[in-house]
C-alpha cells in the first residue's frame, strides 16, 4: 500500500518537475523576447532621428544589402508588433502552466500526506 | 523561487516562534542580499557602459578634424599595418537587430546621446531596486529583533477569565463586539509579519482603519451612556506605566493615525509598540484594563518573548466622588486612566517624573494623597488645580490661571461621569486635560513631556478624546516623543469626529 503510494508520489513528481522545466523554458524565452523589444524601440527612435540622406543596410548573413529609410522604418515597426504578440502570447502559456503547476503541486502535497499516513500505519 | 519564498514565510509565520521563524527569516536575508548584488553587479556593468559611450562621443568630436588619419591598422589578430583612416565624417552606425545607417559624426553623436539616455534610465531603475531590496532587508532585520528573543520586549499577559461577573450586560456585548475583529486583525497582522514585508501596510491598513472606526463608534458609545462603565477596581491595582500603556493603545487605536501606527507598531517601523512595550515592562504589575486594545497590544508585543504574567484584583467597587458640582460621579475607567496619563505627564514635566516613583503610585487615590503637600493650607485634598491658588507652587506649573475659567465652564457643561477616590481627583484630572488645550502649541517647543501635551492640547478639551494620544510614561526615549508628534498632526483629523458628539452632549446639559 505505501509503496503504490510512493509509487505515485514519484511519478507525480516528475511531472511536477517536468512542468517546472517548461515554466522555467517559457520564462527565458519570454526574457529574450523582452529584450529584443527594447531593442527594436531604440531602434525605432534612432531611425526617426536620420533622416533620407543616409543611407540604411540590413545585415542578412554576411551581407549588408541597402535599404529605404521609409521601408527600414516600416519593417521595425511590424517586428515590433509581431515581438509584441508573441509576449502576450507566452504570457498566456505561462499562466497556464503555473496553475497546471499548482494543481500539481497540491496533488503532490496530498499524496505525501498519504504515504506519510500509510507509512505511519505500516511499520 | 518567489512563491516557495512565500509559501515558507507563510509557513514561518503560521508557526511562529517555532524553529521556523529563523530558519525563514535567514533564507528571506540570502536572498535579499542576493538581489542586492546582482544589483550591484548590474549597476556596475552599466556604468561601464556609460564610460564607453563617452569616450566615443569624445572620438566622436575629434574625427572629422583631419581630413585623413596616419594609423596602425590592425591585420588579422597578430599584427598591424601601417595605413590612413579616411572619409573621417562618414560612419556607419549599427543600430541595432541588425540594421546600419551611414551618418555624419554629428549624427553619430545625437544617437550616441540617444542611447546613453536609456543606459541612464536602466541605471536609475536599478538604484531604486538596490534601494527597496536594501530596505526589506533592513525590516527583515528589525522584525527579526522584534520577534526574537532577544532583548528588550517582553510579553506581559494577563488570563482573563470571568469578565461576565462584574460587566453588565451592555458593557459585555459592547466588549464582544469589540473583540472579535481586533482578534482577527491581530492575526493577520502576525502573519504579515512574517510575510514578505511592504505589501502588507497598504491593506492591513484599510483593515485596521475600518475597525478602527467601528471602534470609535462603540468607544463612543460607551462614553456616552452614564451607566456602563468599565470596572473600578481595575484601576486600584493599577500601575502607572499600565494605565499609561491603556491610554497609549487606545490612543493607537482610535487616533487616525493609529492604524498606521499599529500596523507600524507591528512591523516595527514605529516606536508605538516598543513605547508601549517599554511601558509595561516598567510596571510588571502593570494593570491590564479592560480595553481589548490593551490586550492586543499586549498579545502584538509578545511573540514567544519572554512573558509576564499578571492579573487583575478581583474587587469591584463603585467609588463615588463628591465634586461639587457633579455629585454622583462614577468611576470611568478610560478616563482615569487618561486622567491618570495626563497628570503624570503634567507633573513629570517638571519633576522629571520622579514623584511618582518615589512615592510609588499605584492608584488615583495615591496621587492626590502625594499631591496633597502642594495645597498652601492643610493637606486637604484638591478641589481642582486649576481653581486653587496653590497652582503657581504646583507641580503642574505651566497652567496658566486664564485657563481656570474655560476649565470651570466646560466642567460644568460636562455632567459627565467621573468617578474618583478624592474629590479632587477630577478635577485635577479634567484640569489638567483643560489646561492642556489652551495652552496649545507652546508646549509643542519643549522638551519630551511638552510633545505629549501639544498633540494632547489637539482640539479637543474633552478628555475621552485626548487620551488616544497619551502614551507612555515620560520617561521613554525621544523617539517615541518624536513619534507623537507625528502622530499629533494626524490626531486631530480624528477628534473633530468625536468632539461633535460630545459637544452635542454637552450642548444638551447645558
Amino acid at each position: 500500500m505505501a509503496e503504490a503510494i510512493h509509487k505515485k508520489l514519484q511519478s507525480e513528481l516528475e511531472k511536477y518537475q517536468q512542468m517546472q522545466k517548461d515554466v522555467s523554458k517559457s520564462m527565458t524565452s519570454r526574457q529574450k523576447l523582452e529584450a529584443q523589444l527594447t531593442e527594436n524601440n531604440i531602434v525605432k527612435e534612432e531611425l526617426a532621428l536620420l533622416d533620407s540622406q543616409n543611407t540604411v543596410y540590413k545585415l542578412i548573413g554576411p551581407v549588408l544589402v541597402k535599404q529605404d529609410l521609409d521601408e527600414a522604418k516600416a519593417t521595425v515597426s511590424k517586428r515590433l508588433e509581431y515581438i509584441n504578440g508573441e509576449i502576450q502570447r507566452y504570457e498566456t502559456l505561462l499562466k497556464e502552466l503555473e496553475r497546471k503547476s499548482e494543481q500539481h503541486r497540491e496533488v503532490l502535497s496530498s499524496l505525501q500526506q498519504e504515504y506519510q499516513r500509510a507509512q505511519a500505519q505500516n511499520p | 523561487m518567489a512563491s516557495t519564498i512565500h509559501d515558507q514565510m507563510a509557513a514561518a509565520g503560521k508557526v511562529k516562534r517555532s524553529k521556523y521563524l529563523p530558519q525563514g527569516v535567514e533564507r528571506l536575508k540570502e536572498e535579499h542580499r542576493k538581489v542586492v548584488k546582482d544589483c550591484r553587479s548590474q549597476f556596475e556593468h552599466w556604468k561601464k557602459v556609460e564610460n564607453d559611450y563617452e569616450s566615443l562621443q569624445e572620438r566622436l568630436r575629434t574625427l572629422p578634424d583631419k581630413l585623413s588619419y596616419d594609423i596602425m591598422v590592425p591585420f588579422g589578430p597578430l599584427a598591424f599595418m601601417p595605413g590612413k583612416l579616411v572619409h573621417t565624417n562618414e560612419l556607419t552606425v549599427l543600430l541595432g537587430d541588425n540594421w546600419f545607417a551611414k551618418c555624419s559624426a554629428k549624427q553619430a553623436d545625437a544617437l550616441v546621446e540617444h542611447r546613453k539616455k536609456h543606459v541612464k534610465n536602466t541605471l536609475d531603475d536599478l538604484q531604486k531596486v538596490m534601494k527597496n531590496f536594501q530596505n526589506r532587508a533592513d525590516f527583515t532585520d528589525d522584525l527579526e529583533k522584534l520577534t526574537g528573543d532577544t532583548g528588550d520586549f517582553v510579553d506581559i499577559r494577563e488570563e482573563v477569565i470571568n469578565e461576565e461577573e462584574v460587566t453588565k450586560a451592555k458593557h459585555r456585548l459592547a466588549h464582544k463586539a469589540n473583540s472579535k475583529p481586533k482578534q482577527e486583525y491581530l492575526l493577520d497582522l502576525e502573519e504579515d509579519k512574517e510575510k514578505k514585508e511592504g505589501d502588507e501596510e497598504g491593506t492591513t491598513g484599510v483593515l485596521s482603519e475600518e475597525e478602527l472606526w467601528a471602534r470609535l463608534d462603540e468607544l463612543e458609545r460607551q462614553e456616552e451612556l452614564q451607566d456602563e462603565r468599565y470596572r473600578y477596581t481595575r484601576l486600584d491595582s493599577t500601575d502607572t506605566n499600565g494605565e499609561d500603556t491603556t491610554s497609549s493603545s487606545e490612543e493607537e487605536k482610535e487616533a487616525d493615525g493609529g492604524s498606521d501606527v499599529q500596523v507600524n507598531g507591528h512591523q516595527k517601523e514605529n516606536g508605538w509598540v516598543p513605547t508601549s512595550i517599554t511601558s509595561q515592562m516598567n510596571g510588571t504589575n502593570g494593570s491590564h484594563p479592560e480595553d481589548e486594545e490593551e490586550e492586543d497590544c499586549d498579545e502584538e508585543a509578545g511573540n514567544g518573548l519572554p512573558t509576564i504574567y499578571f492579573s487583575h484584583t478581583a474587587e469591584f467597587k463603585k467609588v463615588r466622588i463628591n465634586t461639587g458640582k457633579n455629585t454622583t460621579l462614577k468611576f470611568s475607567e478610560r478616563n482615569e486612566q487618561k486622567a491618570q496619563a495626563k497628570r503624570k505627564k503634567k507633573s513629570g514635566k517638571s519633576n522629571g517624573h520622579s514623584p511618582h516613583e518615589s512615592y510609588k503610585i499605584t492608584s488615583p487615590a495615591d496621587i492626590y494623597r502625594v499631591f496633597v503637600d502642594l495645597v498652601n493650607g492643610e493637606p486637604i485634598p484638591r478641589k481642582s488645580i486649576l481653581k486653587s491658588r496653590s497652582r503657581e507652587n504646583s507641580v503642574c506649573s505651566d497652567t496658566s490661571e486664564s485657563s481656570t475659567a474655560d476649565f470651570e465652564e466646560r466642567r460644568a457643561a460636562f455632567g459627565r461621569s467621573w468617578s474618583h477616590d478624592d474629590a479632587t481627583h477630577s478635577d485635577t484630572s479634567d484640569g489638567i486635560t483643560e489646561e492642556e488645550s489652551p495652552t496649545g502649541t507652546s508646549p509643542h517647543t519643549n522638551g519630551c513631556f511638552e510633545a505629549f501635551t501639544s498633540t494632547v492640547i489637539e482640539k479637543d478639551p474633552l478628555p475621552c478624546s485626548i487620551p488616544h494620544l497619551t502614551i507612555a510614561p515620560p520617561a521613554l526615549p525621544t523617539i517615541p516623543e518624536r513619534k507623537l508628534e507625528e502622530v499629533g498632526p494626524e490626531a486631530p483629523q480624528e477628534p473633530p469626529k468625536w468632539m461633535s458628539k460630545f459637544k452635542a452632549t454637552r450642548l444638551h446639559q447645558k
